[in-house]
């Protein structure tokens, strides 16, 4: 019968955060309306985060389902979950000094931003199609307000709406590609969609395949591989910068685990067909996130395409579709994720007396004005050019390895050449910190920011003596994945 | 040979030919009518299917409220349709043609399936699916009611029945998605503009005679001098 | 101890010096970097000889690295002849150098970050030559690459220093490349990358009958072990600045000086020839792989050598100088004589030292001119200076008496071009190269002594009357590297080549058929006249440069009128520089452009007022599909989609 309060026990981390959310947003609205009001809510919901991390990390180790099927918490989920928490918390403490400064610390923001957590977690946790959409939608409801939260400004509300429209249309196809494969699969739930897909016949195969095309180019746009990557360029850069951080973060570990999780426990008989798109996503990625980023003068346009890159790099270790594989896209995430919030707190420091500034020539000369931003800085461009012995090389090295060993030549050589390309656009920028007639130096960096460029730097620069927590820790989440017992 | 194939056929083509005219028509107004048939031709086939619920909800919702509004929009905004549209026929051999690909494929992939209804009547679809719903529910963990054997449920009963049991997560989660949306609105809408009267409806049920009259004794071939804010 | 002691002193070094310079200012950034390294050069000769003559091999593990699946990595310092040979030149040279630029850099303002850089780049390049397998190999690799890439660009408000830096970078990716899929290549055979595994189990590959003895590759079938050492030796050309990537090399001179001649001639760009000696069993195995590395060898000898003929900066010449020696290296590496490579390796450290330093002193006296043809009868003003590079060049050009005695060059070159004849290469092609090669060493580096210190001076009078010795802090190196150039031949070509090899080389090239000692030996047994061809060389090029530069000195410019062609041919450096630019840098430039006008057209456009919009109109249909319009990206995802199906639809993808 109805199934007792102990057995919610797994879920709890999201009933937390949404009535977390809840009462956040009561207090914010019948709080007198102060100047602080927006810091103390985010510092609230830094609080729930912790909080819900804290729980997450004692849970016990093994997986359990809810809802009948349609809700799963198991080592994978929980790793995952984890990362969003982080990248969710320091893109919130990024964002304080910013919108303080441009008047805009609404208290909906951090209740927004939780929201949006709670959409990637019941994402990541998805063992069935609808899971699946609900939270996609949640989140990427939240994502298009958060865009647009700069409402006065014109390129902000762009970027919301032109997310907002893409998005919908590739919800569209998402949902498309669901009925089809409810239809061809009889079932929402993925380990009945996995026995559907393995006993069909050959013409109901075809339609689960194109069934999945659909359902891959919606996940395709959220974590923007190309050809669906041209919302990422203008968003990021319409999008307030701290904005713009949580977007690169958070989200894409979200919809990568959901991609991984997907085709990894609904279709795992059809890792051939799957392969493929994943490779043709792969490439594409890679490609034009090396070469188009060359061109680029303004940094948050450069990230967008740096973050496009990424994807198709850590697409290579999903690819190849064995456990070395998506080990690989594990660490590769994390890895990601860290580079990227630590450059993005560089790019907040980026600031004038009459603003910030988002130009690649403006950081000329910055070893001579702030040698130690210069060289954190340097030191995680460095790393997302996968360069050793930093944490980059090693996330690259991974995937690359899992490629090969999976006898996917081709994709492995295109990859290599894709970062050689890429280390030239992450080089042209050091060349521009340390080697160009100085310009007036930046206002110093906030605290916050601040503290997160040196963990950032840290932790790419540690990784290399101490990588077996990350390993280990991947490697638990990916046999939990695989082995998770057919209920 | 029933009425139903009619009204299939009927309502598919008449749904099929309001919805390209909502994308050819000239006047926007037009289009948003158009849309307004579709839904209604939609709810037409829902009916056929035995899912009653759904097309009342087609209707209400759709029609009633996101169609009307869009009705509202198109009317309010001052948008220069004729310039949007000049990019239409630019681009429409390419979108054609795109088009024209995924639809001839998935066409072709639908009539070569099986799907396990070829040769059954509209009927015994409409029945199939209404059993399909029925027995979903026993033994999933409701609270209470279960169905007698043989018990026919309406589509609205068998979807309230799993609506808040066995679907309630989604239900759930669903409502977060709609208190988001809410936020966003009021976020990226609401603006306290000062010089922009407001009504204020606590403040309008708290008006008693004590401070909204004031009696004042007019002296003959006096004039009344206003004061306070009542001031126009 | 001593070993990590050996390792980790320079990082030491380079942590203090790089992260509190500025707070204890420069002189105490100088003094400790010096002094540690001092340190190791001192620890690396005691070890030089507890390994080279006690025999005592070690495998001392630092730290376990990477566990994941069978990839097995630690970082194990390896230490054999090899590496303690390796460790002493590394060592020396840099603490000299570091002792030198003391003086040299005494003007700049940055001298800690200088001294921090040379450190950091000492640690890298002791970490390539003490690494136990090949991902450590990488690291130290990329490592000294990434130093590189910093101290040519150090003077970073020269504009030529930045594009020198960047050119030396994205050339020497090129190698890593390749390097790098070697290494992959590796990993996938043998599923191991440690040294020794590596060696025991190519045993077996090399069996025609074992299962990976031939790969796919590129579409075709290949032996295994061909493929896999082609592809590591094109890490080494590039390292190396070998013929097709040796471009970087020249342009690497805009460098500082010290720099160039730690750096670009003493240990850096040999990492190829370590590399390639370091794997010598695994070479030994891919007969064709070894004769493609002869043939680069001797054709980046005869090349270079060419170039050098004509090139009127100092630097340059002995860039290029450098580049025709390391094809020397290979040579010997290609024909199996690893031991005499390492040789050359050894004693070309000391006297191409110090040629580079005493040119640094020469540039110091004229304020930081270059060009020879700005120079001229500078002997009796810097008198110290001339001698030091009159020994370098009696190194360089192989002054001895054959079967006798010599300079250091004389034993290790000779070594070279002797093993070269008696490998029997087609037409004995390696030995005629190496001998007119030696020929054209001899006239450049003569060329160069007289132009700078003979004859009339061609300087402005007050840079003449200006020019003064160099201070003893910057003499004191030169005069230890002179020790060497002079001795370190003699001294020890007795283990590196002559009968003590066997013992001295021990097992580090084992399962080599011919190994160090054997090629050599059997270098004994070759015609009278094969001795004496190189001094013949040697002598007739330093007559025809004195015919030129001193006896008549208008004979040059009159040979460059009568063959206009061959001289622009070989001013220009065989055009590669304009072919890289116009197969690579331009094609690359137009691409970036393309594809950004493509996929970016312009900043945010209005979605509904878009009329700002579209600025990349460059050809066709396809382009006007992308520039900021909303509906343009929708279509773009939705051709995406209509592709995937259609190639499904098609049966292209599908597997039953």
């Amino acid at each position: 019968m109805f199934e007792g309060p102990q057995s919610f026990a797994p879920i709890i981390p999201e009933i937390i955060l949404a009535i977390g959310a809840m009462v956040l947003l009561m207090y914010g609205a019948f709080r007198a309306p102060s100047e602080n009001l927006g810091r103390d809510v985010g510092w609230f919901a830094i609080l729930l985060f912790a909080l819900t991390l804290g729980y997450l990390v004692l849970q016990p180790a093994s997986s359990s389902f809810l809802f009948h099927d349609a809700f799963v918490v198991d080592r994978f989920a929980r790793f995952m979950k984890v990362l969003v928490l982080v990248g969710a918390s320091v893109a919130l403490l990024l964002s304080f000094d910013y919108f303080a400064r441009a008047k805009l610390m609404w208290f909906e923001i951090p209740v927004l931003m939780v929201l949006a957590v709670v959409g990637m977690m019941v994402m990541i946790s998805s063992n069935d199609l609808i899971t699946l959409y609900v939270g996609l939608e949640l989140q990427s409801l939240a994502l298009y307000v958060l865009a647009a939260i700069r409402r006065n400004d014109l390129r902000s509300s762009e970027a919301g709406l032109k997310y907002f429209v893409l998005g919908a249309l590739s919800s569209g196809m998402l949902l498309y590609g669901m009925s089809m494969i409810y239809g061809f699969a009889g079932a929402t739930g993925f380990q009945k969609i996995a026995t559907a897909a393995s006993a069909g016949d050959a013409g109901a195969n075809i339609g689960l395949i194109i069934g999945l095309v659909f359902l891959l180019v919606g996940l395709a746009f959220k974590i923007s591989a190309v050809p669906f990557h041209m919302w990422t360029p203008d968003v990021y850069e319409g999008a307030p910068t701290p904005v713009t951080a949580f977007f690169a973060g958070a989200p894409k570990v979200a919809a990568m685990a959901l991609l991984v999780r997907v085709l990894v426990q609904a279709f795992p008989g059809n890792v051939s067909e799957w392969q493929q798109i994943i490779v043709f996503l792969s490439i594409m990625s890679m490609l034009i996130g090396a070469f188009a980023a060359i061109g680029q003068t303004n940094i948050k346009r450069l990230m967008a395409y740096s973050s496009i890159g990424h994807i198709g790099f850590a697409l290579v270790g999903l690819a190849s579709g064995s456990n070395d594989g998506l080990e690989a896209v594990v660490i590769y995430l994390a890895i990601y994720m860290v580079m990227t919030l630590g450059a993005f707190a560089c790019i907040l420091a980026m600031r004038r007396k009459d603003g910030m500034v988002e130009s690649i020539d403006q950081l000329a000369g910055l070893s001579q004005s702030n040698l130690s931003m210069a060289f954190l800085f340097a030191m995680l461009l460095f790393s997302m050019a996968g360069i050793p012995p930093l944490a980059g090389f090693f996330a690259k090295f991974y995937v690359f390895a899992a490629a090969v060993k999976a006898e996917l030549y081709p994709l492995a050589v295109i990859g290599v050449i894709a970062s050689v390309v890429a280390a030239f656009y992450y080089l042209r920028i050091i060349k521009v910190m340390f080697f160009d007639e100085a310009s007036e130096p930046f206002q110093p960096a906030e605290p916050y920011v601040r503290f997160v460029m040196w963990a950032a730097g840290v932790f790419v620069l540690a990784y290399v003596v101490v990588p077996a927590p990350l390993i280990d820790a991947a490697s638990a989440a990916v046999r939990s994945l695989r082995f998770a017992p057919t209920p | 040979m029933s009425l139903m194939p009619l009204f299939f056929y009927l309502f598919s083509v008449l749904a099929l030919a309001s919805a390209v005219l909502v994308i050819v028509a000239k006047n926007p107004v037009h289009s948003v009518m158009f849309l307004i048939f579709a839904f209604f031709n939609a709810a037409g086939l829902f009916i056929l299917l035995g899912a009653e619920f759904l097309a009342m909800v087609l209707v209400i919702v759709y029609v009633g409220a996101v169609a009307v509004l869009f009705l509202f929009v198109v009317m309010m905004l001052d948008v220069d349709f004729a310039e949007l549209k000049s990019g239409f026929v630019k681009n429409a051999p390419v979108g054609l043609l795109v088009g024209g690909i995924v639809l001839a494929e998935l066409a072709l992939l639908f009539l070569a399936q099986d799907l396990g209804v070829s040769g059954q009547s509209v009927e015994a679809v409409a029945d199939g699916i209404a059993a399909a719903t029925a027995p979903v529910l026993p033994g999933e963990g409701l609270t209470g009611g279960a169905p007698v054997a043989g018990e026919v449920l309406t589509n609205t009963e068998a979807l309230g029945r799993i609506l808040y049991t066995k679907y309630a997560f989604f239900f759930e989660v669903a409502g977060l998605v709609l208190l988001v949306a809410m936020i966003g609105a009021i976020v990226l809408t609401l603006r306290h503009k000062d010089g922009v009267r407001r009504q204020s409806i606590a403040e309008q049920v708290a008006r008693d005679p004590k401070t909204s009259l004031e009696v004042i004794k007019v002296a003959p071939g006096g004039a009344v001098i206003p004061t306070g804010d009542d001031a126009p | 101890m001593i070993f990590k002691a050996i390792v980790f002193l320079p990082l030491l070094g380079a942590l203090i010096a790089g992260l509190f310079g500025r707070v204890i200012g420069a002189r105490p950034s100088e003094i400790v970097t010096t002094g540690l390294l001092l340190f190791a050069a001192v620890l690396s000769w005691i070890v030089f000889s507890r390994v080279g003559f006690d025999h005592e091999v070690a495998r001392i593990p630092v730290l376990r690295w990477i566990t994941s699946g069978e990839l097995d990595a630690g970082w194990v310092l390896r230490i054999d002849t090899l590496t303690a040979v390796m460790l002493v030149v590394v060592t020396t040279v840099s603490s000299l150098v570091h002792v030198y630029s003391i003086g040299y850099m005494h003007d700049d303002d940055s001298r800690p970050r200088f001294f921090a850089y040379l450190s950091l780049f000492t640690f890298a390049m002791l970490m390539l030559v003490t690494s136990d397998n090949l991902l450590q190999m990488f690291f130290g690799w990329e490592g000294v690459g990434l130093a590189s890439y910093l101290l040519i660009g150090f003077w970073y408000k020269k504009p030529e220093a930045n594009a020198a830096a960047i050119k030396a970078f994205v050339v020497n990716r090129v190698g890593d490349f390749g390097f790098a899929l070697g290494i992959f290549g590796i990993f996938y055979v043998f599923k191991t990358i440690n040294f020794d595994a590596i060696f025991t189990l190519a045993l077996d590959v090399a069996k025609p009958d074992h299962a990976d003895h031939t790969i796919q590759f590129l579409g075709g079938t290949f032996n295994t072990l061909t493929v896999l050492c082609l592809l590591l030796f094109m890490g080494a050309m590039g390292k190396s600045a070998q013929f097709l990537l040796h471009t970087w090399l020249p342009d690497a001179m805009e460098g500082p000086t010290p720099v160039s001649a730690l750096i670009h001639a003493a240990t850096m760009v040999t990492a190829g020839v370590f590399m390639v000696a370091r794997l010598g069993p695994l070479f030994d195995l891919a007969p064709t792989a070894l004769q493609v590395v002869t043939f680069v060898g001797a054709l980046t000898a005869f090349f270079a050598a060419t170039v050098g003929l004509v090139q009127n900066d100092i630097k340059r010449v002995i860039a290029y100088s450098t580049c025709s020696q390391l094809g020397y290296m290979f040579v010997a590496c290609g024909i199996g004589a690893y031991g005499v490579a390492i040789f050359h390796l050894f004693t070309h450290a000391f006297f191409k030292a110090l040629l580079f330093l005493g040119a640094g002193s020469v540039i110091h006296a004229m304020h930081h001119e270059q060009d020879m043809r700005n120079m001229g009868g500078l002997a009796p003003k810097i008198r110290f200076t001339w001698v030091m590079m009159l020994i370098g060049t009696l190194a360089l050009t192989g002054v001895g008496i054959p079967h006798l005695i010599g300079f250091a060059g004389f034993h290790s070159k000779d070594a070279i071009i002797e093993s070269a004849f008696v490998a029997h290469t087609a037409y004995n092609y390696a030995f005629w190269v190496l001998v007119i090669a030696a020929f054209m060493t001899s006239f450049y580096s003569w060329r160069l002594m007289f132009m700078t210190f003979h004859g009339n001076t061609r300087a402005a009078p007050d840079v003449y009357k200006h020019a003064h010795e160099s201070p003893s802090v910057m003499l004191v190196p030169l005069a230890v590297l002179a020790l060497g150039a002079v001795g370190a031949g003699v001294a020890f070509a007795h283990y590196f080549i002559g009968n003590g090899a066997e013992a001295f080389w021990g097992a580090v090239f084992e399962g080599s058929p011919d190994s160090a000692g054997d090629a050599h030996g059997a270098a004994h047994d070759f015609p009278e006249w094969v001795a004496w061809s190189p001094a013949v060389a040697m002598l007739l090029g330093f007559a025809l440069a004195w015919l030129f530069y001193v006896r008549n000195p208008s004979l040059p410019d009159a040979t460059a009128r009568a063959f206009p062609s061959v001289y622009k041919f070989l001013l220009n450096k065989w055009y590669f520089d304009e072919l890289y630019d116009w197969l690579f840098v331009r094609p690359a430039h137009w691409l970036g452009r393309v594809l950004w006008r493509i996929g970016d057209g312009r900043i945010i456009d209005g979605l509904i007022d878009g009329t700002a919009a579209t600025v990349g109109w460059v050809t066709g249909r396809i382009v006007k599909l992308q520039t900021g319009y909303i509906y343009h990206y929708a279509f773009a995802m939705l051709i995406g989609v209509a592709l995937l199906i259609t190639y499904f639809m098609l049966g292209g993808g599908l597997s039953r």
